[in-house]
């Protein structure tokens, strides 16, 4: 009998090795693959794609950097993901707290609201919103001022922290409701008011949670394209990294540049891999200490 | 007295930047995207004309959006149970199991989900190229050289899997991310005893895994719903454009073609309407069916 | 919490705006200014997509125009010129001059056409071409401004200037058939044969980059099965068209093409892969393809097989001594009716054919449709533009425009479908229901 059952025991341990490694390698693999394709020259690309670079061709990045204007782009983006990500927490962390732990009038019509607003999908209200910059743009010039909604990478902060509300409120307050009210009724008696006592006694607690919180807006902004597009629309103003990239591999009736394309691709990769490979044991505690709980 | 006034000042002003914020970026939006559903516009020119419900009356004998609706169907279901079940036993796994570089797996799994669309099309028609792809040319290490290879992204019966295939192995991570930090919170007494029952590892699964991190699971259906029919059309846009032949469109991808290429932007915008309808139906229906206790929201 | 303040307050702000904006739309549009007056130091916004001929012959063509009339010009080149200024446009903001084409996968050009968005610009034929003196129009080779290609509503007037025209027809790899022995096909049963003997040694005989690429095809074929005439019933939805014998054996030519075609074709038939699709004749894995004379420059840094060399003819005839047609394709310049300085656009469009920019675009490879021309051209642009000297008749025109009607793609339900052709997925029968039942739509909607 245990004996069978060892052999079984081995049998199960091969079996959720062989699955976890070939689920590893289909991502490790071609994830390696952009990056060596990013350092071939562009007659490298006809063939086999298993082909390894024949050299180091840093010209790629500097291609992208300087001509295809990365380097700009990869500021661009910059600015607006930590512009948004600062101005969304600002907002959403005492919304959620509020929402989830004070009871008053409108309440459930709010929560019900942001509830709502996750059905939203960002893609058909983006030209909406756009026509509303217009005419707020048109309406700037009439009284003689220059249009500021348009070809902002501000404005496109604000709005990108605006469409991340709803899923952001949603995950904090799921949070805060599993926090006891013992905190806060300590902090009252300490004779401290409800914006210490939040600022103070409930924010750093929830950081693990602000923690995920600011690593899914950081993905989600940085790799966003349909927003930044729509809304920096003229050629030689500011543009976002995915953006600029639409634009590398989108050259139809244009010579592509492979090479130059996936040195792109790297150039947007590496900022996420970076910040996620440092927050990756922090990603699990926030989750665990009951982020999604629901 | 005072408190009570400076409490529910203490509450306007920490909710009402939220919903300010809110209503201007998106509850306006939508509204504007049901008035403009009701009216023929072209996107450019000043004369917008009321049609009332005539767009929604078109769509519904449009077979194009048809075939997207059905795309979209299989695309959130295919994915949706797919990626579930391989999150939900992975997760199981990596936190039951004592398992060799448990920590490198768990990195390394949630790696699609930072990547941005672009890149992982990138990567993906890298993948499928039917001649010199990395999947085909390892295919005929096996299948023997000389057959002629799959068409991954060309042949119409194949081409909305290949697509799904792109999109599990994106949300796998994710989902598996998040059952693993409910798995966790899991008393470990309660396997304890488990085992001394003498239950297998599947029975423990299927009593005590499950059923503890349920209200989890829910709420990721309806994530799996919404994040299915946006990501479903990143994807198209970025590696088939709808192809070959509309046999991979999905509704965003319709809408966007309506709305934009074919001058009928009140069109698209009641397919989006549609979309906004369906989704909040789907996921309704879904809360409904898997409920077992009230959702806390 | 000063911050939260500053915040709100910042916010409160913004609201009142949009309310504002929400109320004064009206005195906003209707206090633009009227164009500026025209005086010599007026500045014009060209708009010009970066194709394959690049962006330099536009740099200088915009230098020397501004050198010989004093008009300043503000130039914009992207790929995606529709992403570009499409965003403005919609936003009450421009250009003067355009330089979009028809029949590209945004259809802006489209949508303004429909829109009734266009300038008139009959005028400028009968203008004189600045710093020479001859008239527009008696520079414009023939045919040109007689399409619905430039005259989209079938008025008489022109709407778009033609531009860089490049006959289109079917590339192939000179070198190989001189290494088989084989001759091009003047004839579509010969063409047949060929396919079958190419079969043989393991190349298909036909491949092509998209499904779009099928419109110069198609256009030439039709006016090889029925004659100009049938031509222009087709391209204006004429009732019971599809049904003619005519029309059944355009349908059967494509549908047997459509069976010889490289199978991996539909797989990369899209903007971001084509350029695999066109390697294949490169490779010798596929003899023919439809292209325009661009493609050389497009596929100049790609690797090819020995002895390749770029051959070019038209289309082969449906019947022994019957007509070969190769279909002219050409970009579009046109004036958007918003523009606002009209008169100075209309200049730099008059400018467009004069013999300085001719000679300017030609530089990058791209021709302008001016008479005689393409005599002074030399060599594989003198193999393409001499095309019609070698007996092949020059096929000119499109679909005519339409009011918008939802959920019908004309240009995807004819050329589209050729993907599921090839892979099998519909039938000829299918395809022809399909455009005859959007056919009866279109009609109803013609402008």
């Amino acid at each position: 009998m245990k004996k069978k059952r060892d052999s079984s025991e081995i049998l199960f341990k091969v079996f959720v090795y062989v699955a976890l490694i070939t689920l590893a390698i289909t991502i490790v693999v071609p994830v390696a693959w952009v990056f060596m394709a990013s350092i071939k020259q562009n007659s490298e690309f006809y063939g086999s794609p298993w082909t390894l670079p024949q050299g180091f061709y840093f010209q790629n990045f500097v291609d992208a950097w300087g001509k295809a204007r990365m380097g700009e782009y990869m500021l661009n983006s910059v600015i607006t993901t930590a512009l948004a990500l600062g101005l969304l927490l600002v907002v959403a962390l005492p919304a959620a707290y509020v929402l989830s732990r004070f009871k008053f009038k409108s309440r459930k019509f709010i929560n019900i609201l942001f509830m709502g607003g996750l059905f939203i999908n960002v893609n058909y209200i983006v030209v909406p919103i756009f026509l509303m910059f217009v005419d707020g743009d048109k309406l700037l010039k009439s009284l003689g001022l220059s249009g500021i909604f348009l070809n902002n990478i501000f404005v496109l902060a604000v709005v990108y922290a605006a469409t991340a509300l709803p899923f952001t409120i949603y995950l904090l307050s799921g949070y805060f409701a599993t926090l006891p009210k013992a905190y806060e009724e300590a902090a009252y008696i300490d004779g401290a008011g409800y914006g210490k006592t939040m600022i103070k006694v409930i924010f750093p607690m929830a950081k693990p949670s602000i923690i995920t919180v600011i690593l899914f807006n950081f993905l989600s902004f940085w790799n966003e394209y349909i927003i930044a597009m729509t809304l920096l629309a003229d050629p030689k103003g500011g543009k976002t990294l995915p953006v600029g990239l639409m634009n590398l591999m989108k050259a139809q009736n244009a010579a592509a540049q492979y090479g130059q394309m996936y040195a792109g691709l790297v150039l947007v990769m590496l900022p996420t891999l970076i910040l996620y490979i440092c927050v990756q044991k922090k990603l699990t505690q926030g989750m665990t200490l009951g982020g999604l709980k629901g | 007295m005072d408190r009570q006034k400076g409490r529910k000042a203490f509450i306007a002003l920490c909710v009402s930047p939220a919903v300010i914020l809110f209503t201007i970026f998106m509850v306006i939006p939508t509204f504007n995207v049901f008035k403009m559903s009701l009216y023929k516009w072209g996107g450019y020119s000043a004369n917008k004309t009321f049609v009332g419900l005539k767009n929604f009356e078109t769509l519904f004998k449009d077979m194009k959006f048809m075939q997207a609706f059905q795309n979209t169907i299989l695309l959130i279901v295919l994915v949706s149970i797919i990626t579930f079940a391989l999150a939900l036993i992975f997760a199981g796994i990596l936190s039951r199991e004592k398992i060799k570089g448990q920590n490198f797996f768990r990195v390394v799994f949630y790696i699609p989900n930072i990547l941005s669309v672009v890149i992982i099309s990138a990567i993906f028609s890298a993948i499928y190229d039917a001649n010199n792809g990395m999947l085909n040319s390892l295919l005929s290490l096996f299948r023997g050289a000389g057959k002629e290879p799959i068409y991954w992204l060309g042949d119409q019966k194949i081409v909305i899997f290949s697509l799904a295939a792109a999109m599990i192995w994106q949300a796998i991570g994710y989902y598996m991310v998040m059952y693993m930090a409910s798995m966790a919170s899991i008393p470990e007494s309660l396997y304890e005893c488990a085992n001394l029952e003498g239950a297998s590892r599947i029975k423990q699964f299927f009593s005590i895994t499950i059923p503890l991190i349920w209200t989890n699971i829910r709420t990721t259906l309806t994530f799996f719903i919404i994040s299915s029919i946006n990501l479903s059309f990143l994807f198209v846009k970025a590696m088939t454009s709808g192809g070959p032949d509309g046999s991979t469109e999905v509704f965003l991808s319709y809408m966007y073609k309506q709305a934009y290429t074919n001058s009928s932007y009140g069109y698209g915008m009641a397919i989006g309407v549609v979309v906004f309808l369906f989704s909040f139906a789907l996921s309704a229906i879904v809360n409904a069916v898997t409920k077992r206790e009230l959702l806390e929201f | 919490m000063k911050k939260v303040l500053s915040i709100i307050l910042v916010l409160t702000m913004a609201v009142s705006l949009f309310v504002a904006c929400g109320n004064s739309n009206s005195t906003a549009a209707s206090s633009q200014a009227p164009a500026s007056s025209e005086t010599p130091t007026a500045t014009i916004k060209v708009a010009a997509l970066e194709s394959a001929y690049g962006t330099d012959i536009w740099t200088e063509v915009c230098a020397a125009f501004e050198a010989k009339t004093g008009i300043k010009v503000e130039l914009t080149t992207d790929k995606n010129l529709e992403d570009v200024i499409g965003a403005g446009m919609k936003a009450g903001d421009y250009p003067d001059v355009v330089h979009l084409a028809t029949g590209r996968p945004a259809a802006l050009t489209e949508t303004l056409i429909k829109e009734n968005g266009l300038e008139d610009l009959t005028d400028v034929l009968s203008m004189t071409v600045p710093g020479e003196s001859v008239k527009v129009s008696d520079k414009i080779a023939g045919g040109f401004t007689e399409s619905s290609l430039t005259n989209p509503y079938s008025d008489g007037k022109t709407y778009m200037a033609p531009m860089f025209y490049s006959p289109c027809g079917l590339f192939y790899n000179a070198g190989l058939f001189t290494e088989k022995g084989w001759t091009v096909p003047t004839t579509w049963d010969e063409m047949w044969e060929l396919g079958d003997k190419a079969k043989a040694e393991g190349i298909a005989l036909f491949a092509y980059p998209t499904a779009g690429y099928f419109d110069a095809f198609f256009y030439a074929l039709l006016y090889e099965v029925g004659g100009a005439d049938f031509f222009t019933k087709a391209t204006n939805y004429a009732e019971g068209i599809w049904d003619t014998p005519e029309a059944q054996q355009a349908f059967e030519i494509v549908a047997k093409l459509a069976s010889y075609t490289e199978k991996s074709v539909p797989s990369n038939a899209n903007n971001d892969n084509y350029l695999k699709n066109q390697q294949l004749i490169l490779d010798n894995k596929a003899l023919f393809m439809p292209n325009g004379t661009w493609v050389t420059g497009e596929m100049a840094d790609a690797p090819r097989a020995d002895g390749f060399e770029w051959g070019f003819t038209a289309l082969p005839a449906v019947k022994e001594g019957g007509d070969a047609y190769s279909f002219t394709w050409f970009e579009q310049l046109w004036v958007p009716a918003a523009a606002e300085n009209k008169d100075a656009a209309k200049q730099f469009v008059a400018y467009m054919y004069s013999d300085e920019a001719a000679a300017i675009f030609a530089k990058g490879g791209a021709i302008q449709p001016i008479v005689g021309f393409a005599d002074t051209l030399e060599g594989e642009n003198k193999m393409f533009y001499g095309i019609y000297d070698n007996g092949a008749k020059a096929a000119l025109g499109g679909f005519a425009a339409t009011d918008p009607v939802e959920g019908v793609n004309f240009a995807d339900t004819v050329f589209g479908t050729v993907n599921s052709l090839v892979s099998g997925d519909k039938t000829v029968d299918q395809w022809v229901e399909a455009i005859k039942a959007d056919s009866d739509l279109l009609r109803a909607a013609l402008k």
